[in-house]
């Protein structure tokens, strides 16, 4: 079953010269898929998993998630459907570094009508998936990359996504911690969810299922 | 997110920027301490000019004659006023001092200086009576006889040193007779007034300074003797300067006041001749000046308190507008993680009402203490549930509106322009 579906994507930023960063992309993936993305840096990657996650609207194209149409949804709409559909992970973690691991973890399922009570004990069976059983109270200021990673990792999860996308999740990692890491996605992955990851690494992207190659916008 | 939620967020976040927060907090703070004072002042003045109006009575018109009136003109007067009203007739006031031997007052030998006479009706007592009396008020029949008896005020205990307010008051005195009545039982004592022995038949308790409801010029500013009307034109007769009466009428209802004047102006002429122009004032439209009056500077007070709330708003307009661009990253990752536009504006409203209200609170503390220092009467200081009710809602309101448009502003951002902030 396709999970996420584009129809020949284009973004455009305009500018004194507008600069055409997806170039009539199609692309499908399927539900269960572990897919990377690689390409030479400002290709269009993490603008195509902006799109992908609904944070940013293509110029023009079709892009189908889960079945739903995105184009001319409101924002509360797409608001809700990244809520409920998508999981990030981003290569700076984007953690709050103000709040523990554990309230980092229940942070989106804040943002859903879930009861509160069981907010927090979700968060503390997603930090024990991930590891983290003895880091529950640190902020992430207290933590390793790959710690901190591991956190966005079980953030992603919080709300039981059904597509992950990470923006070189690996990237401000060393070699252990990034196979570390990996490893996770893949467990993920094993557990029936879909994953794309944009990488530079192609040590990284031979463990996943397919690889995508982007160039100056379009794929090859 | 819940309002729990929010509220937690906007702590930490209120907290992490402490000196930030602080000055629009202080601003909303000053704003609100101005409000609280001016609403509590508010609320004291009219609930004690309520009680003013009720102790003097309605309808009540004043005015005052150098014609001395008889008792059979007091009961001919009194027939032409309004069914049921009450005519209180009253000498001025004698002082005793020290300049004025004859007006010395002893009592059992102690020779006590200071102090004032007048010669009163029984209807006195219905209007301006605050006092607890012990003993017997002045009757009919000390009227009618020219009784020697006496009905002395006393201060209350907690009297302050009198001030001196006249060339004539004899500070120490006033203050003598004070002391000595709060220490010695007079009832039924003898004292001498102008060389007659006089007889107390009556005390008259006052109540304290502030809880004396009355207006100023209603109130004695010194011990006061009241004797019988009559029996004051055998002390003092009738001079140049111990002829003037005031005289008080208190119709019980306000529509009759003007017929009351009527008639009392018309009866005066018609018994001391065209000369005779009295000056016939009505109570209530004293009492609308003094409420005009406190308007007045209330709203003065209140423009303040507005300005300062403005300036406070712009703080919190301020510190939200700083917050938000150093927080752009932060709005971001939320939207990033499910937090819809509602969500991220409420977060920013809800911080700076949190801040509005931590506001109002240390407002209120200052205004408190403002109404404590400031105010020339604390006494009757209720602090309405209303008046904190309302503090808290302007500080609040306030904190909501100015907060609006930063918070619109963040709410609109795109989440991968906020992300891409650092
Ligand atoms: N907001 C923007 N306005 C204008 N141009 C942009 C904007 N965002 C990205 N671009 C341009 O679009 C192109 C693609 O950017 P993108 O961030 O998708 O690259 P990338 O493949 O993720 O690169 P990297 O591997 O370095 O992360 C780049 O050339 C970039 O300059
Ligand atoms: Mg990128």
């Amino acid at each position: 079953m396709v999970i996420a579906q584009c129809k020949k994507l284009i973004k455009v930023y305009p500018g004194a010269q507008d600069f055409r960063a997806l170039d009539e992309v199609s692309l499908s993936i399927k539900e269960g898929e572990f897919v990377s993305i690689m390409g030479p840096s400002g290709c269009g990657k993490s603008t195509l998993l902006n799109i992908l996650g609904l944070l940013d609207e293509p110029t023009g194209g079709e892009y189908i998630l889960n079945g739903v149409p995105t184009q001319r949804l409101s924002d509360a709409r797409r608001t809700e459907l990244r809520r409920n559909e998508i999981g990030f992970i981003f290569q700076s973690f984007n953690l709050m570094p103000r709040l523990s691991v554990l309230e980092n973890i229940a942070l989106p399922m804040r943002y859903t009508n879930m009861p509160r009570a069981d907010i927090l004990p979700r968060a503390r069976e997603l930090a024990v998936r991930v590891g983290l059983e003895k880091k529950l109270h640190s902020t992430p200021l207290q933590l390793s990359g790959g710690q901190c990673q591991r956190v966005a990792c079980a953030r992603s999860l919080a709300n039981k996504p059904s597509i992950i996308l990470a923006d070189e999740p690996t990237g401000n990692l060393d070699s252990k911690a990034s196979a570390e890491i990996l490893t996770l996605l893949k467990e993920l992955n094993d557990g029936g969810m879909t994953i794309i990851m944009v990488t530079h690494d192609p040590k990284i992207a031979q463990g996943t299922h397919r690889i995508i190659h982007v160039k100056d916008g379009k794929i090859v | 997110m819940r309002l729990p939620d929010l509220m937690a967020t906007g702590w930490t976040e209120v907290w992490a920027h402490k000196m930030c927060s602080f000055l629009s907090f202080f601003a909303i703070a000053i704003g609100i301490a101005t409000f609280f004072y001016t609403l509590s002042i508010l609320s004291q003045r009219y609930s004690r000019l309520g009680q003013t109006a009720k102790v003097a009575g309605a309808g009540r018109v004043e005015t005052s004659t150098n014609h001395p009136l008889s008792l059979v003109q007091y009961q001919d007067l009194k027939a032409r006023l309004p069914e049921g009203s009450s005519l209180a007739l009253t000498t001025r006031n004698f002082n005793i001092s020290n300049g004025r031997w004859w007006n010395t007052l002893y009592h059992r030998g102690n020779k006590l200086l200071g102090g004032g006479v007048r010669g009163i009706l029984p209807s006195f007592k219905d209007a301006d009576f605050v006092y607890r009396l012990e003993g017997r008020f002045i009757n009919w029949k000390d009227v009618e006889n020219k009784h020697r008896v006496v009905v002395m005020t006393v201060f209350p205990h907690e009297v302050k040193k009198a001030k001196k307010r006249f060339w004539w008051d004899d500070e120490e005195g006033v203050q003598l007779v004070k002391d000595y009545s709060a220490h010695h039982h007079l009832l039924q004592q003898q004292i001498e007034l102008h060389h007659q022995t006089f007889t107390i038949v009556g005390i008259l308790h006052l109540p304290t300074e502030s809880d004396d409801v009355r207006l100023s010029r209603n109130r004695e500013d010194r011990p006061m003797f009241y004797i019988p009307y009559t029996t004051w034109y055998d002390l003092y007769p009738e001079e140049k300067d111990t002829r003037q009466v005031d005289i008080r009428v208190v119709t019980g209802k306000e529509s009759t006041a003007k017929a009351a004047g009527r008639s009392l102006a018309s009866y005066l002429r018609s018994q001391f001749g065209v000369d005779e122009k009295p000056e016939i004032e009505f109570f209530q439209e004293k009492m609308e000046e003094h409420l005009t009056q406190a308007r007045k500077s209330l709203n003065n007070m209140l423009f303040m308190g507005i300005i300062a709330m403005i300036a406070g708003g712009i703080g919190i307009m301020n510190v939200t507008m700083a917050v938000i661009f150093s927080r752009t990253k932060e709005i971001g990752i939320r939207r990033a993680i499910g937090a819809s536009r509602k969500d991220i504006l409420f977060q920013f409203v809800v911080e700076a009402m949190l801040l509005g209200l931590c506001g109002s609170v240390a407002g209120m503390i200052l205004g408190y203490m403002a109404v404590l220092h400031l105010a020339e009467d604390t006494s009757q200081m209720t602090f309405s549930w209303w008046v904190v009710a309302l503090s808290v809602l302007i500080a609040l309101v306030t904190s909501f509106l100015f907060a609006l448009y930063p918070a619109w502003q963040a709410a609109k951002l795109k989440p991968v322009d906020a992300l891409k902030n650092e």
